[in-house]
């Protein structure tokens, strides 16, 4: 073999190689995803029983001129049992119990929520869809098998011939999940939802920026612009690569110990954890800006320094607008990163149980990682389902940033 | 000496200049007639551009650059005083570079720019009229005028450089210097460059460094032959590209070496 065929196969091997390398990672990424889309999808969708609600003045506290605090405060717990009585009449106190355990815990919320929407229902009777249990779901979805042993069942025998006659008579349908968008976290995966992490990490993201966008600007502009180099600027270069390559529970810890410890910040509020993930964004940002500063060429600060501009206008006027779209793709993707991060919300708390969906940087949350890993630790099969899709929005999450990084770039970059 | 005769826009003399250690401008003396065109000529590194960015003080961005001698404008200010500032020198003294190099802004706002910094315009009337003006001057208003709001990195190199022209004068410079202006030009839009210097210097006193002879005896009427940072000769350019007295320049127009 002459010595180009040999250059030639070695060629062809090597684009093999890539060729297997590229595949199989595109295989198990597939699966992954294949794994995740297939036991969130399940989230999306909810169980319901259909049931005659008569709202009986005798069972509510309220009236239709009652205000919506006092309608929201009242309990109707006793109106609920009503309801389960007259849609399955002739229970006795065991089997009634069995019952009420196939709707959802909350039955009472979901009726005073109709109520808050519909005041004028009262006296009246409507056809509504109540949500199932969690349990009864899974086993209506098929995820907890049905033909085992009863005592290893969540639905005995008893609550699975109601749902058999309940399916017949077509009282059994599925409706799409909103509430898994509009809900805060709960102890019950049916009505869980992921909008209070979603905030949680939404007012932490807005911290980070706050914080890291300016302070990473005005850094990469002083060390690039003002600075002379030498001895010192070199340290600091190496340092800010080197914290960009800190792992991220070490930013965790600085937050516990010096926000939480020193400057006595509250626990568990975006705020701490947003300021967390924004010391963690900020060599990101400083390391995409200084480079997005060098591509400005230097013939631009001439030109503005020869009209007599000031250093200071001449950065200001002409160098940082021309930086600014590799900057934000920088901060972009230093967000992204950050949206991802669980390690830093663990330590400074934003990983409770918490119910309401906080209404600013200053109330306890969780963040969407973290929310994830909650319902993770949980053992119910209803959150697995909650995990997974849970997963898929935070991926969306990343792609959407990752997008609109790139698309920055290709919008607003200068070509020179 | 520098003599007190104020018919010179610039007067240097003892001029060094140092990169670090390495010399660069090694005692330069010359002064710049008012109202006439001097090129500054020789072969590539003896220091022509070290020496025309002294006259703004450009060099003073460059940490190593060191500059010593002095330098007076119009025979009584030396700029390189710490009481002047080096902003304001610059709004008399401007400066066209090698290569075009117009802000990615509109067209109107790379000329309206140096007025508004230095607050020349006190309406904004009077800053369409000082833009439409120097374009005039830059002989690019015709070409321009109905993009305005074009941005200007779309001009062609010519063009590119008539602005560059154009938002040098709009902040009333006296002195403009030309860093090879043309270089990066064709024949026709250098052609163009050579007639607009040739109008500016009515109003103008106009330093410009060069490679083609041929340019500098079409544009100046003084000519300065820079060889290893060393002038070595000055005079009437008709003199200088005829009957040069020096055997080095004489060797340098005639192409012997450069
Ligand atoms: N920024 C700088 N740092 C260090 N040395 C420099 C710098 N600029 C110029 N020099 C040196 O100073 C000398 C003069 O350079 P200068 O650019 O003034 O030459 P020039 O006559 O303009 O050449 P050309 O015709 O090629 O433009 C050269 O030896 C060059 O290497
Ligand atoms: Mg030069």
């Amino acid at each position: 073999m002459s010595s180009l065929e040999k250059r030639l196969a070695a060629e062809k091997r090597f684009k093999f190689y890539g060729m297997f390398a590229m595949t199989l990672s595109l295989f198990f990424v597939l699966i992954l995803m294949y794994k995740i889309f297939s036991t969130g999808s399940g989230a999306f969708v909810r169980t319901t029983i259909n049931a005659d609600v008569y709202f009986d003045p005798n069972f509510i506290e309220v009236s239709s001129n009652s205000s919506k605090k006092e309608i929201m405060k009242a309990s109707y717990v006793d109106l609920a049992d009503q309801v389960i009585n007259q849609n399955h009449p002739g229970l006795d106190e065991e089997n009634f119990i069995k019952v009420r355990e196939m709707y959802t815990r909350k039955f009472d919320y979901q009726l005073r929520d109709y109520i808050v929407n519909n005041p004028n229902v009262i006296g009246k009777t409507v056809n509504l869809d109540i949500s199932a249990s969690s349990d009864l779901d899974q086993i209506v979805k098929g995820n907890y098998p049905r033909n085992v042993p009863e005592a290893q069942r969540k639905i005995n025998d008893y609550q699975l011939s109601i749902l058999d006659s309940l399916d017949s008579k077509g009282k059994m349908s599925k409706t799409f999940n909103f509430w898994f968008f509009t809900n805060g976290d709960s102890r019950d995966p049916e009505t869980a939802g992921i909008l209070g992490a979603l905030m949680g990490s939404f007012y932490a993201l807005l911290i980070c920026f706050s914080f890291a966008f300016p302070i990473g600007l005005l850094a990469s502009v002083y060390l690039e612009e003002f600075v002379k180099p030498g001895k010192i600027t070199d340290i600091i270069e190496v340092n800010i690569n080197n914290l960009a390559a800190v792992p991220s529970i070490v930013y965790g810890l600085l937050g516990l110990g010096m926000l939480i410890g020193v400057f006595g910040m509250p626990y568990q509020v975006p705020l701490v954890g947003g300021l967390v993930l924004g010391f963690m964004t900020l060599p990101t940002i400083i390391i995409a800006s200084r480079a997005s500063l060098r591509g400005v060429p230097p013939s631009i600060r001439e030109g503005a320094l020869a009209v007599g501009a000031t250093k200071m206008q001449t950065v200001f006027h002409h160098v940082i607008p021309l930086s600014l779209p590799g900057t934000l793709t920088g901060t972009i993707i230093g967000m992204a990163q950050a949206l991802g991060e669980t390690a830093p919300l663990l330590l400074v708390g934003m990983v409770a149980f918490v119910m309401e969906i906080p209404g600013g940087a200053f109330d306890p949350a969780t963040g969407l990682p973290s929310q994830i890993y909650l319902w993770s630790e949980s053992a119910e099969r209803g959150f697995l389902e909650k995990t997974s899709a849970g997963i898929m929005l935070l991926l969306s999450f990343l792609i959407i940033m990752n997008t609109v990084a790139v698309l920055v770039r290709r919008k607003l970059e200068v070509k020179w | 000496m520098v003599d007190q005769n104020s018919n010179y826009a610039l007067q240097t003399s003892e001029v060094y200049v140092h990169y670090g250690k390495k010399m660069a401008i090694n005692n330069v003396a010359l002064n710049f007639p008012k109202n006439e065109v001097t090129s500054l000529i020789g072969p590539s590194g003896c220091g022509k551009s070290t020496f025309l960015r002294c006259l703004n003080r450009m060099n003073d961005v460059i940490d190593i650059c060191n500059v010593k001698g002095k330098f007076l404008l119009n025979g009584n200010v030396d700029i390189y005083s710490p009481d002047i500032q080096v902003e304001t020198l610059r709004e008399k003294v401007g400066m066209v570079f090698q290569k075009p190099n117009p802000f990615p802004k509109t067209i109107y706002d790379n000329v309206a720019y140096g007025p508004k910094i230095h607050g020349i315009a006190s309406s904004q009337n009077e800053l369409d009229e000082i833009v439409k003006d120097s374009l005039h001057r830059a002989g690019l208003y015709e070409e321009v005028k109905d993009r305005m709001d074009d941005i200007a990195t779309g001009l062609s190199g010519g063009q590119q450089q008539r602005l560059c022209i154009a938002r040098a004068i709009a902040i009333r410079p006296e002195i403009i210097l030309m860093d090879e202006p043309c270089s990066a030009l064709d024949p026709i839009a250098t052609a163009k460059i050579e007639d607009l210097i040739n109008e500016l210097k009515e109003n103008y006193t106009i330093i410009i460094v060069t490679h083609s002879m041929s340019q500098a005896s079409r544009v100046s009427s003084k000519t300065a032959f820079f060889h290893l940072g060393n002038l070595v000769e000055y005079g009437e350019t008709g003199k200088i590209f005829t009957k040069p007295d020096k055997e080095q320049t004489n060797d340098y127009i005639t192409g012997r070496f450069g």
